[in-house]
């Protein structure tokens, strides 16, 4: 059984590193790394400065905020991407008609995409931490990084869910990335959740990543376990929830075009 | 170019628009992008205790995003669609110069991005009551113009630099948003340190822009915005020169490299 | 005036390919290597090579979409490296495959952006387009997008574009590759039907059959070199003293039948067929009745279940030389 168990974890991640790798033809991780960090670091610099015009005087909230939106993206588009992928390739109807568990597959296949999110973001806080030489000496690093990380799981169930609209509609990539670009407003990263209109703090609580970038930014001013335990105990359900559902809804959407065979239809 | 061939820019016009611009896309990048950042501007404002937004910086702001975001996506889409399916290798083949055609093709995406700068500049007429009272017209008409000028000269040095090789895509991201937060899309210049403000006067966009949000916070000083006005066209010609500089070198290294096509 | 229509000297072509943004590493490719021909006005000239020759590089250096590494080459007397612009008036070409076409627009829109690229009179173009559609067999589609096509429309789409500015030359590379055998068909009729015009072609093609039954002239091309040059009947002229005995064998006797014919000299050639079901050996020999002799003791089912000797064709004189290279 654990035998079993180690060997399809192996099988997934060799098939995902296959995957992840055919994407980028950039060989040179150092280059990849910057090719990915460019996009969200420059746009912190415009909101940090956007902020510094309205009045903010520390830009630590807006860099954590972007920082952690980095991995949550990354995790929220490598399972889209890796269901995406699979249909314009036309082996998804392959993989899907063999027997091995789809959910595994296509978490092993964001895998690569969560972590090289996550040594992004560390570099991207690295280096805004030196050009507004950040005070981090209060910061708790270890809780830290499991909020980067938390959120990137979790948001890998919104994937799923964009993943079946990619399934169903040749824009879902197009929507996927405008459901990113929401979240700039939505889940905190840029100012405080009370400062949105009533109803859309209702949505924020609802998504993923809000409980993670709020217990983000207590790790970041030197809280402990205790501290942030509910956040993380709240974010963690919110993900599960949203990854069962996300699931779910991939595997009817699957069911039905396989039905309709329209499955690795363009 | 030795005369102005009508047929062509008309045609070209329209191929682009038929082919990229009438497409979902740009739903996202004219309105949604902007709509996105015109939010965060005001919601940013909102946070940190401001009354009232500065609407001009924040909501018009937005639009000039959503006209830069376009076209360097389109402009970035355009040349690697073209050596994708095969086009660019044609339009070199033929007679008419690819300057010329990128030339065309970015004019349109300019012109396209005006929507996007209109839709923010109605929304912050019509939803956030700015209120026209006070503004310096003429002076941000001429600046408009300069804008796009600008605006252009960045969009084919930008072609350009796309058409040299595949791997220049990776690149854009070094570019959208440096350029970005350089000009103070949304935010006016004294926010930046020294010396990316010094950096920023290297930009044409720059100059155009700031002389364009200055008159319509209705500043009237003619000396001002001349001098911006210069500065514009004067540091968009050279980048204009550097284009057609670089152009020849990189039409001949394309066809040397083979990356012209994409097979 | 330049008595002929193209002539190359000596071309050359190496790519250098980058691995690696960072610690790059520098790769050559000889994919053209000191390639001359002279093509006459009016003549229908075939470059006929395996997959990989260098076919597509030597008509995309003729039509200054690349550069050459090495050597010159003249259309109509103007040089394709200097007169650039003067070549790209003069010349028509077309590609294989569905790429070089707007897809979201129709085959009319495609057309007429075509002829503001070559910047055609806007009263030339209104009368060339219906006629070129019609050249084709595309009149009654002119206004369906090009997505909705088949991949021969397509290709004959792609002739009509290559048309539009009437050329004097013409490049078409692989123009048949992907099309049913009908539409193959009446694309060389095509073809033929322009060089009664008086048009000047170079075709590119793997199809042999293709190159005997059009081309007046066929340079054979292999690993970037031209291996023969000549007429499709001097070409097999040349071998023709050769007759091919194919004999339909069983796979695992095939070793001690091909060790039987070693002891011919090096005019013989075998080539064990494996592709096919049964496998075939294939022996083009001068020395036909030694060959069946030396076979005799063999002729029953356990090792050759069938025999059949013929006359070459040029596909055998094709593979002759193109096996001959690999040695
Ligand atoms: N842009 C390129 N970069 C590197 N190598 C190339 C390029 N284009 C062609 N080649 C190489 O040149 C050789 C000849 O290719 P090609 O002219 O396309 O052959 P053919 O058309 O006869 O099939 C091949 O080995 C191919 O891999
Ligand atoms: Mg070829």
């Amino acid at each position: 059984m654990i035998q079993s168990l180690v060997h399809s974890l192996r099988v997934y991640l060799a098939e995902a590193w296959l995957s992840y790798h055919g994407r980028f033809a950039i060989t040179s991780p150092f280059g990849y790394i910057a090719s990915k960090l460019g996009f969200p670091f420059f746009l912190m610099l415009f909101f940090i400065f956007m902020g510094k015009f309205v009045g903010y005087t520390n830009p630590l909230y807006i860099v954590i905020g972007n920082v952690l939106l980095i991995p949550a993206a990354n995790g929220l588009g490598g399972v889209t991407l890796a269901i995406r992928d699979e249909r314009q390739w036309g082996t998804l109807s392959y993989v899907l008609g063999s027997p091995a568990p789809r959910m595994p597959i296509f978490l092993g296949r964001a895998f690569y995409y969560i972590l090289d999110g996550f040594v992004t973001a560390l570099l991207g806080l690295a280096i805004a931490a030196g050009i507004f030489h950040l005070d981090l000496s209060q910061v708790n690093f270890l809780l830290l990084m499991v909020c980067i990380f938390l959120v990137a799981v979790t948001s890998s169930g919104l994937g799923f869910l964009f993943g079946s609209i990619s399934l169903v509609s040749r824009d879902g990539w197009m929507i996927t990335t405008t459901f990113i670009s929401a979240l700039y407003i939505l889940v905190g990263v840029n100012f405080p959740i009370e400062s949105l209109p009533v109803v859309l703090q209702k949505v924020a609580y609802g998504l993923p990543l809000t409980r993670g970038i709020l217990a983000a930014r207590l790790a970041l001013d030197g809280a402990g376990w205790n501290a942030i335990s509910r956040l993380v105990a709240g974010e963690v359900l919110v993900g599960a929830i949203y990854i069962l559902a996300g699931y779910l809804c991939f595997r009817l959407i699957e069911k039905r075009s396989m039905a309709s065979g329209t499955l690795d239809a363009i | 170019m030795s005369r102005l061939r009508w047929g062509l820019i008309k045609r070209q016009m329209v191929v682009q628009l038929q082919v990229a611009t009438l497409n979902l896309y740009s739903l996202g990048l004219f309105v949604i992008q902007p709509a996105v950042f015109i939010a965060v501007g005001m919601l940013l404002s909102h946070a940190a205790g401001n009354a009232m937004p500065d609407l001009v910086y924040s909501v018009v702001g937005g639009g000039i995003m959503g006209m830069w975001s376009g076209l360097v996506f389109s402009s970035t889409y355009d040349i690697a669609g073209d050596r994708y399916n095969g086009m660019l290798e044609l339009i070199v083949g033929s007679p008419t110069s690819l300057a010329t055609v990128e030339a065309i093709r970015t004019l349109t995406n300019v012109l396209s991005g005006l929507f996007s700068l209109s839709l923010a500049f109605i929304t912050s007429l019509a939803i956030f009551g700015y209120s026209l009272h006070g503004v310096n017209f003429w002076g941000a008409g001429i600046s408009l113009l300069l804008l796009l000028f600008a605006m252009w000269c960045m969009g084919v040095f930008l072609a350009n630099f796309i058409a040299w090789s595949r791997i220049s895509t990776w690149f854009v991201d070094y570019l959208e948003m440096p350029i970005a937060f350089l000009c103070g899309f949304m935010y006016p210049i004294r926010v930046l340190p020294g010396w990316l403000q010094i950096l920023s006067g290297a930009i044409p966009i720059r100059w155009a822009l700031q002389a364009m949000n200055e008159s319509l916070l209705g500043n009237r000083d003619l000396t001002f915005l001349a001098t911006h006005w210069a500065i514009a066209i004067g540091i968009s010609l050279i980048f204009l020169a550097i284009t057609r500089w670089l152009q020849v070198k990189v039409h001949d290294s394309i066809r040397l490299s083979g990356e012209l096509s994409s097979i | 005036m330049d008595p002929s229509a193209i002539v190359a000297s000596s071309l050359n072509k190496t790519f250098n390919t980058k691995t690696g943004l960072w610690k790059t590493k520098t790769k050559s490719t000889i994919a053209v290597e000191d390639i001359s021909f002279n093509i006459e006005r009016g003549e229908l000239f075939g470059l006929l090579g395996p997959n990989g020759a260098g076919k597509t590089t030597t008509v995309k250096m003729l039509t200054t979409l690349l550069l050459p590494t090495g050597g010159t080459a003249k259309i109509l007397g103007l040089d394709v490296v200097r007169q650039t612009a003067e070549v790209r008036r003069h010349i028509g070409f077309a590609f294989s495959g569905s790429r070089g076409l707007y897809n979201r627009l129709t085959a009319i829109q495609n057309l007429k952006y075509f002829a503001e690229l070559y910047a055609l009179d806007p009263a030339i173009t209104r009368k060339r387009i219906p006629e070129l559609l019609e050249l084709v067999g595309l009149s009654q589609r002119g206004d369906d997008r090009v997505e909705t096509y088949s991949s021969g429309m397509v290709q004959r789409l792609h002739l009509a574009r290559a048309l539009l500015h009437d050329p004097e030359v013409l490049f078409l590379d692989e123009p048949t590759v992907g099309i049913d055998p009908v539409g193959a068909r009446e694309l060389r009729q095509t073809i033929k039907n322009l060089i009664s015009l008086g048009k000047t072609i170079l075709l590119t093609t793997h199809y042999m059959a293709e190159a005997e039954e059009l081309c007046h002239r066929i340079a054979i091309i292999n690993k970037g070199r031209i291996v023969a040059l000549d007429s499709p009947d001097a070409l097999k002229r040349r071998i023709s003293g050769d007759s091919v005995i194919e004999a339909t064998i069983q796979t695992a006797q095939a070793h001690i039948l091909m060790d039987r014919l070693r002891i011919l000299d090096g005019k013989t050639v075998v080539e064990l067929k494996n592709s096919t079901e049964p496998e075939k050996l294939c022996i083009r020999t001068p020395e036909p009745a030694r060959v069946l002799e030396l076979l005799s003791p063999y002729l029953n089912p356990q090792y050759i279940q069938g025999l059949e000797v013929r006359n070459q064709t040029l596909e055998d004189v094709y593979i002759t030389i193109i096996q001959g290279e690999k040695e």
